[in-house]
This record gives structure tokens, C-alpha cells and sequence, in this order.
């Protein structure tokens, strides 16, 4: 079988600093019009109309890819949460019992799902939700 | 049906930047007649009037710059030669023009006519010389590089004929979610490069289902534990940069990108599919460019049949001409090289006409058979899985040293 030999480029082809292409400038724009569609948390803090050089735009594409993907993530892994909740949850008396217990879903079953989840999901001394 | 046809499992895409039929696959009409490529009687003007003939001059990097001029008033210019009249027919005389507008230097705006010897594009010419290469593979806008990826992505693209995103208009899928919401389902993947390459499909694909994508780390993987999905679309990578495993250098062979790197990349894909022996036997792999980056071919690109329109204008204000623009015409023609061990050696396609919408027509018939919810443009496309007409598997493929 024929085995054909493949040069390989000179190592001076690699040049992170050559000025970023119309080609990667279009590419920055669609991911910048992406990122404005994030929430905040997941945004950069890169300013696109600076990113001058290869190295800026490939630094600039990778965040905003990536945090896309944890957007996503996170919204699976809630929703994935739901399911889980859902399922956990004790069926409820169709009949209210005068007897029951007043007390709190929290002090019934402090060790549920949604109680944890709740506990998680308020906010924090900042002011901001996990 | 041949053996090679009823074996075929899975499709893989490899879509390139940025380089015309002539300028990296012109040399091989001297090694086989019947690929049309560079002949002595090929020429265009410069802005002083002299004939520029086509020359093997072409470096892997630094010469292009800068960029050749792609987008659509550009190559109007390079197909009709500055001919703007009701009446026009492209005559292709408009590159060496084109390239003057960018630097004012005659002698640099006669490179663009320039095209790589044989022996500087070993594995590109060699998989067009073992396997199947397309005469009349054409980009599907005569302009750049988004539109023309939405073509193999969406079989239109939805009226766009610039660099701004696609988006996609009901009723028509991407080929992705065509197969995905199949009954019975069909599995399919984008791989790009990394996150740091990242892809052009941003405003639709990336942005709505990131879980489409997969690196190519992964595709190495999937190939190897063979894993690959039905329907693959790969992405070269399109930026220099420090990746986990060291440096990454550009390969997608846009200019000023080196080009060898490109070379190495579409041999490593080759390499990862034809190394796992089942993959190797039902699998087709097309390496195709998206468009031909204001680099010269002498093919005019014909008009599309009326049946084949879809529909869809693009405004005097976006096509920039002071023209309107009714996908009536396709761009300027691209490498297109179908590989797979069911394909006789030495296949050249003539007489037939490709272009990136054939992608999905392609990969719809073969997985989903009839399915009307696309334009007009892809139910007209041809599609080349016709190729694969050996009833016995070749063993005589060549392999590369990467």
C-alpha cells in the first residue's frame, strides 16, 4: 500500500499575533450578537472592537463558545433537577386532616430535593442566586 | 444496488476555506486529460491590458496579502469581468482586476492567477487521483464564506448573500435536525476544531443546540472506538492558537493560513476513518471548499434552471452591485474530492453539476429517502453517493504518513 509522505509546515507559520481576518472579524460579530444573549454571569468582559490579533480573537471565541455551552448546561441540569424533584415528592392526601401537622414542608422533610434545592436557589448574603 | 452503496452507514463532510478548483487541483489536467484544470490558452487581463496566464507560482503562505477580495461585488467582478450590462455572460476575466483594487501593484494583482504544483498538494491531488474528483463542484453564492456553509448546512441560505448571520425560516431544517427528529432517529454531529476555533454556525446551530458540536478530539475518538454518527460536518481550525496539547496552527488553508497545515489536517482525517477497518468500508468522506476566495478558475459558473430557484432575492443594497440578486446563478467552482474504498480509482465526474446544496440533498436521500420540507434549490441539487458503484471493496488505497 502506498504511504505518502506529508510535509509538515515550518514552524514560523504559526503567528498568533497576525491580524485577526475579515473571515474571524465575522466570526467574532455572530458570537458577540450570541454573547449579548447570555445572562450576565456568562458574558466576557472582552471588548470586541479591541481584539486586534489572532490570539485576542482565538481567547475571545473560546470564552464565548464555552460559555454558551455552560448556559445550556446549566439550564439541562435544572431542568434534569425538576425531574428528579418531581419524582421524589411524596404523593399528597387527597383529603386534608385536621389533624396534620401545621408545620413547614422544610421541617417535614428537611433532607427533600426541594427543600435543598430552595435553600440553594435563595439568595445569599449578596444578594445574588446561585 | 452496488455492495458499496448498500454497505455505506456514515457521512462525513470535511469543508475547507477559500480556494478555487484551478488554483489547487488546476495541475493535475496534465497528469489525466479529463479533469479540467489549466490549459496554455487560459489567461486574464491585468489593468494595463497585458494577458496574465496562470502560473505553478503558488506559495503555502505570505503571498495572498492581502486577503483576496471574496465578497459578492468582488466576485461579480472576477465572473463578468467588469461587464455589467442586462445582457452579460460570465467570462471569468475579472481576477487579476479584482486583486489590483486591494493593493494598486500590477505585479502583485497578477498572483491571484497563480495555482500549486502537483507535488506541493500531495495528499489533495493524490485523493482526487485515487478517488473521485468533481469537475463541476460549484459554491453556491457567488460570494463568501457564511452564506456558502449555510448551503451545505440548510440547503438555502434564507436570502443571504454576505457575511451577516443565517437565520433559519420555517419550515426548512437543517440537515441536523432533519435526521435527529427522524422516525426512526438519525444521529448527526458538527465537529469543530475546539472551542478556541469554535465554528461559523453561530446564530442558529451553536447558539440553540450546543450539544450538536463535537471537537475533533472527539471525532478521533468516535472514529477510533467507532462511534462516528450517521452524518458528520467538520470544521477546520481557523485561528492560530496555544491549545492544551501545545500549539494549534491554523489549517483551514484561508488565506494567509499556511496551507500545508491544511494538508496534514485533511490527511488526518482520511487517516482516522480508513485506519478503523469497519468505518473504512461504510463510509464516504467529501472534502469540499466553501468558496473560492477570489482566487482564479476559468470555469463560468452556470445559471441555475428555474426549478432549481428558491425563492428567495437578495436586495441591490445587499448584494452592494446596485443589482438585485435571485440565486440564479451559482459561484465560482471549488475542490470537491468524494473518498471511499466502494469508488474506482480514477473516477473524475464531468458533465454533471454540484454545488454545496448537494450536501443535504445528499444525506437526505440516503437516510430519510423522500422528504419535500426543502427549497426548491436542494430538491433540485444532484446528489453523488452514485459514485460508490464497486461491488468489491478496493484494497489498493493509498495511506500518509501522519
Amino acid at each position: 500500500m502506498t504511504l505518502i509522505h506529508v510535509p509538515r509546515p515550518p514552524k514560523t507559520a504559526m503567528n498568533p499575533d497576525r491580524p485577526v481576518s475579515s473571515l474571524l472579524r465575522n466570526q467574532i460579530e455572530h458570537l458577540h450578537g450570541a454573547e449579548q444573549r447570555l445572562p450576565v454571569r456568562f458574558r466576557s468582559k472582552i471588548y470586541i472592537n479591541a481584539i486586534k490579533t489572532q490570539a485576542e480573537a482565538a481567547r475571545y471565541c473560546r470564552e464565548v463558545t464555552e460559555a454558551i455551552q455552560h448556559a445550556h448546561a446549566e439550564a439541562a441540569a435544572a431542568r434534569a433537577g425538576r425531574v428528579v424533584d418531581l419524582a421524589a415528592a411524596a404523593p399528597e392526601p387527597m383529603v386534608s386532616n385536621p389533624k396534620a401537622s401545621k408545620r413547614s414542608r422544610a421541617e417535614k422533610n428537611p433532607a427533600s430535593p426541594r427543600v435543598k434545592k430552595k435553600a440553594a436557589n435563595s439568595p445569599g448574603d449578596d444578594g445574588k442566586r446561585r | 444496488m452496488p455492495q458499496g452503496l448498500d454497505a455505506l452507514k456514515h457521512i462525513v463532510v470535511l469543508m475547507m476555506e477559500n480556494r478555487s478548483f484551478d488554483h489547487m487541483l488546476g495541475s493535475l489536467q496534465a497528469v489525466d486529460p479529463r479533469i479540467d484544470g489549466i490549459t496554455d490558452a487560459l489567461s486574464n487581463p491585468d489593468t494595463t491590458g497585458a494577458p496574465v496566464k496562470p502560473q505553478p507560482l503558488a506559495e503555502f503562505q505570505g503571498q495572498l496579502d492581502p486577503d483576496p477580495d471574496h465578497h459578492f461585488p468582488a466576485v461579480d467582478l472576477q465572473i463578468f469581468g467588469g461587464d455589467t450590462s442586462l445582457t452579460r455572460t460570465p467570462n471569468m476575466q475579472g481576477f487579476v482586476k479584482s486583486y489590483f483594487n486591494q493593493r494598486q501593484d500590477v505585479g502583485h494583482s497578477q498572483k491571484i492567477m497563480y495555482y500549486f504544483a502537483q507535488n506541493q498538494l500531495p495528499v489533495l491531488t493524490t485523493l482526487a487521483l485515487e478517488f473521485a474528483v468533481f469537475n463541476r463542484w460549484f459554491a453556491s453564492i457567488p460570494g463568501p464564506t457564511i452564506c456558502n456553509r449555510a448551503f451545505a448546512h440548510y440547503g438555502t441560505s434564507f436570502g443571504r448573500v454576505d457575511m451577516n448571520p443565517v437565520f433559519v425560516n420555517p419550515p426548512f431544517k437543517s440537515i441536523y435536525d432533519r435526521l435527529i427528529d427522524a422516525n426512526p432517529k438519525h444521529t448527526s454531529k458538527l465537529y469543530y476544531y475546539d472551542t478556541t476555533s469554535s465554528t461559523m454556525e453561530v446564530a442558529n446551530l451553536l447558539q440553540n443546540q450546543p450539544e450538536l458540536f463535537g471537537t475533533w478530539t472527539q471525532f478521533l475518538d468516535d472514529t477510533s472506538k467507532g462511534n462516528l454518527p450517521d452524518y458528520s460536518f467538520i470544521e477546520p481550525n481557523y485561528n492560530d492558537h496555544d491549545g492544551d496539547d501545545g500549539e494549534e496552527l491554523e489549517n483551514d488553508q484561508h488565506p494567509d493560513s499556511n496551507v500545508q497545515a491544511g494538508e496534514l489536517f485533511i490527511a488526518s482525517v482520511y487517516k482516522a476513518i480508513k485506519q478503523n477497518p469497519s468505518l473504512w468500508q461504510s463510509s464516504a468522506l467529501l472534502v469540499v471548499y466553501d468558496e473560492h476566495g477570489g482566487i482564479y478558475d476559468h470555469v463560468p459558473p452556470p445559471a441555475c434552471s428555474p426549478n432549481a430557484r428558491d425563492g428567495f432575492v437578495a436586495s441591490a443594497n445587499d448584494t452592494g452591485t446596485g443589482a438585485t440578486f435571485a440565486f440564479d446563478r451559482l459561484g465560482v467552482r471549488v475542490p470537491a474530492i468524494l473518498i471511499s474504498p466502494w469508488i474506482p480509482k480514477a473516477t473524475v465526474i464531468g458533465g454533471r453539476i454540484f454545488e454545496h446544496a448537494s450536501i443535504p440533498a445528499t444525506v437526505t436521500k440516503h437516510f430519510l429517502g423522500d422528504y419535500p420540507l426543502r427549497t426548491a434549490r436542494e430538491i433540485a441539487a444532484d446528489t453523488f453517493l452514485d459514485v460508490l458503484s464497486l461491488d468489491v471493496m478496493r484494497q489498493d488505497c493509498p495511506d500518509f504518513d501522519v
